[in-house]
Formats: C-alpha cells, sequence, structure tokens
C-alpha cells in the first residue's frame, strides 16, 4: 500500500508539473489589469481611423523576434479594422540585449519625417535578421531608406536628430512608466493585452472590443 | 578479519540519505524547469523580449532546437527520468538502480557544458531557465560521482 501511495506521489507531481506549466503559461504573460499611462497623442505613430474609440497600443523592439512574429498580425489586424480602430506602434528598445534597436527605431522615425514611418517600420521587420546582429546597420537603414525612394541626406540628418532620438526615449518612457518589461506589450483601450496565441485570438480580442464601444 | 571486512564493506557501501534525496529534489527543480521551457516552446506565442532576460534570443535561436525537437524537451524527459530512477531507488534500495542514474548524470553535464558555452560564446545571451538547468544538471553530477564513488 505504501509502495502504491508511494508511486503515486511521483506520478501525479510530474503530470502535475506538466498541467501546472499549462495552465500557467496561459494565464500569465502579461495581462493583470495594468493599465496604459500616456495616452494617443499627435506625436505617436498611428494608422487605421482616427475617429475610433478603439485604440491599440503596441510597445515594440524592431530587433525583438517575438516582435517580428507579431509584426504580419498586426499588420493583418490593422488592415481588417482600418475603419473601426486606431493602431498606433510606440518604441521600446531594449538596448542592453538589442545593441541596434535603438538606431532601428530612429531609422523608422526618421523615415517618418518624410511620411513613411509605416513603410520602413514593415521593411525593418521583414528584414530583421539581416541587420540585427549587424556592426554597421546604420549603412543597411540607409539602402532601405533609399529602396523607399526617401530623401537620403535629409534621412541622415533626421536619424541622428535631437527630435527623433527623443521620440523614442520619450516612447519608452512612457512604456517603463505603464509596466512595459517586455515586448511586444500591447494595450487595448489602456488596458494591458495578453499576448494573443494567434490571429484569431487576436481578431476576437479586437472584434470584441469594437462592439462594446460603437 | 572475514567480518570486519563484511562490515567495513557494507558500512561504505550505504548512500547517505541525503545524497538520495539531493538527487531526487535537484532532479524535480531541474524537470520543473526545462518542462516550464519546453511547454513554453509547444504554446505557440513568441518569447517575449525582457528587460531583464536574454532568454528570446536564447530560446528562438536555431541551437534551442535538435530535428525538430526542442531541446528543453529533451532536458526535461531526461530530469524525469533521473527523477524516476531516484523514486525507483528509494522503494526498492537495490543500489543498481541509483548508480544507472549516477551514471547518467554525465549525459546532463556534457549537455550543460556545451549550452553553457553556446550561451556564453555563440548567442552571447544568457537565459535564467537555461542556467537554472545547467546548475541543476551539475549538481546532480557531482551527486552522481558521489554515488558512484562509494564502491
Amino acid at each position: 500500500m505504501r509502495r502504491i501511495i508511494f508511486w503515486l506521489s511521483v506520478f501525479v507531481f510530474i503530470g502535475g508539473a506538466v498541467f501546472g506549466m499549462v495552465k500557467l503559461l496561459q494565464n500569465s504573460s502579461g495581462g493583470g489589469g495594468a493599465a496604459l499611462i500616456s495616452a494617443v497623442f499627435s506625436g505617436d505613430n498611428m494608422k487605421g481611423s482616427k475617429e475610433s474609440k478603439v485604440v491599440l497600443v503596441e510597445y515594440s523592439d524592431f530587433q525583438c523576434p517575438a516582435c517580428a512574429a507579431y509584426y504580419p498580425l498586426v499588420k493583418e489586424a490593422a488592415k481588417e479594422f482600418a475603419d473601426d480602430a486606431q493602431f498606433v506602434y510606440r518604441h521600446f528598445p531594449l538596448s542592453q540585449i538589442h545593441r541596434n534597436a535603438e538606431l532601428a527605431a530612429r531609422a523608422a522615425e526618421a523615415a517618418g519625417r518624410q511620411g513613411k514611418f509605416w513603410e520602413m517600420h514593415d521593411i525593418i521587420f521583414e528584414k530583421q535578421s539581416e541587420w540585427a546582429s549587424e556592426k554597421n546597420a546604420r549603412e543597411l537603414f540607409r539602402q532601405y531608406a533609399e529602396t523607399l525612394g526617401l530623401d537620403l541626406e535629409r534621412f541622415s540628418q533626421d536619424i541622428d536628430s535631437s527630435g527623433v532620438i527623443s521620440k523614442v526615449a520619450d516612447d519608452y518612457r512612457g512604456g517603463f512608466d505603464s509596466g512595459v518589461n517586455s515586448t511586444p506589450t500591447f494595450f487595448l483601450n489602456g488596458q494591458k493585452l495578453q499576448n494573443p496565441r494567434s490571429y484569431d485570438e487576436f481578431r476576437t480580442i479586437i472584434r470584441k472590443a469594437i462592439e462594446q464601444n460603437p | 578479519m572475514m567480518n570486519l571486512e563484511q562490515s567495513l564493506e557494507k558500512q561504505s557501501s550505504k548512500i547517505p540519505k541525503w545524497i538520495v534525496y539531493a538527487f531526487l529534489i535537484v532532479s524535480a527543480a531541474g524537470f520543473v524547469d526545462a518542462t516550464y521551457l519546453a511547454v513554453k516552446h509547444y504554446s505557440g506565442s513568441p518569447v517575449s523580449c525582457s528587460i531583464i532576460q536574454g532568454c528570446e534570443r536564447v530560446l528562438t535561436s536555431r541551437y534551442a532546437v535538435v530535428y525538430g525537437v526542442p531541446v528543453a524537451l529533451l532536458g526535461s524527459i531526461y530530469y524525469t527520468v533521473i527523477f524516476v530512477l531516484t523514486a525507483a531507488f528509494i522503494d526498492t534500495k537495490r543500489r543498481a538502480v541509483l548508480s544507472y542514474a549516477a551514471r547518467f548524470t554525465f549525459v546532463g553535464f556534457i549537455a550543460a557544458l556545451w549550452f553553457l558555452y553556446l550561451q556564453v560564446f555563440v548567442i552571447r545571451a544568457i537565459c535564467f531557465y537555461c542556467i537554472v538547468s545547467a546548475v541543476s544538471s551539475v549538481a546532480l553530477f557531482i551527486l552522481g560521482m558521489l554515488v558512484l564513488s562509494r564502491k
């Protein structure tokens, strides 16, 4: 009898640990009711409907593989809900672990000064593996700017301008104050989201918010 | 004389309880740690990038998966084997069972060294969960050597 109890507890432990981990990972990763402190303002990079009451704010790092994995999902959602929601991209470069992240954010902002933030944002994510560990990422960003037909001289000036540098720093600070500690972090109407696991889940969350805020 | 020798042998061959329980606890800890990463791998959501950890770089590197199998799952299986063998020793008191476990820790030790090397010199990022696993594996190896040395 004691042996049965002993072995039962051994297997209950193993099974329980696996089950516990699955549950833990389903419930954790964000959520928790953290709220976004800084509201959307005119300096934000946004797309979608300005009149919409539904706002999705993403704090992201161009060099983060998870952000690159979410990039097509967000892009798809922004297309699908273009008339019903606003999509805001804010920088949260994790410079301690991603050495080119901050420069990438500045490159996107510099392109934004010429009206092509989202185009640059797309290229930077799509080519993440190309520039991520590159010593001279600056040159690659310049090439991307060229393919977008930007004024290269202006781009080179803007990327190092104090305005662009402080925009990225302000985004980071705002995210930090709102409790962002990993990327990507999404806030839907100010509430921190648990990162969706699929496009369907993402779409369902956004659709629900749209229905609740007609 | 014979008696003395026999009793000496009997005494020296007895494995202290603390070693056995340390084996059990450390393998359980390694199991929980590796299982967490394995479940995370299969849960589908990308590992977020975090301020404090380099985990996402380590876990999304090509070294995290061998022939389609995440190394975390291999780790999880490894710790399960050690854990079950230790439990079997506690149950049966058969020394051979613990010896198998002790010899098997060599595999974990080599794996731990390899993954540490990859993190420090190749990927150049450290993942906290992987360090926990490396510490568990090295501890199990030391315990395993203690077991084997008590012939």
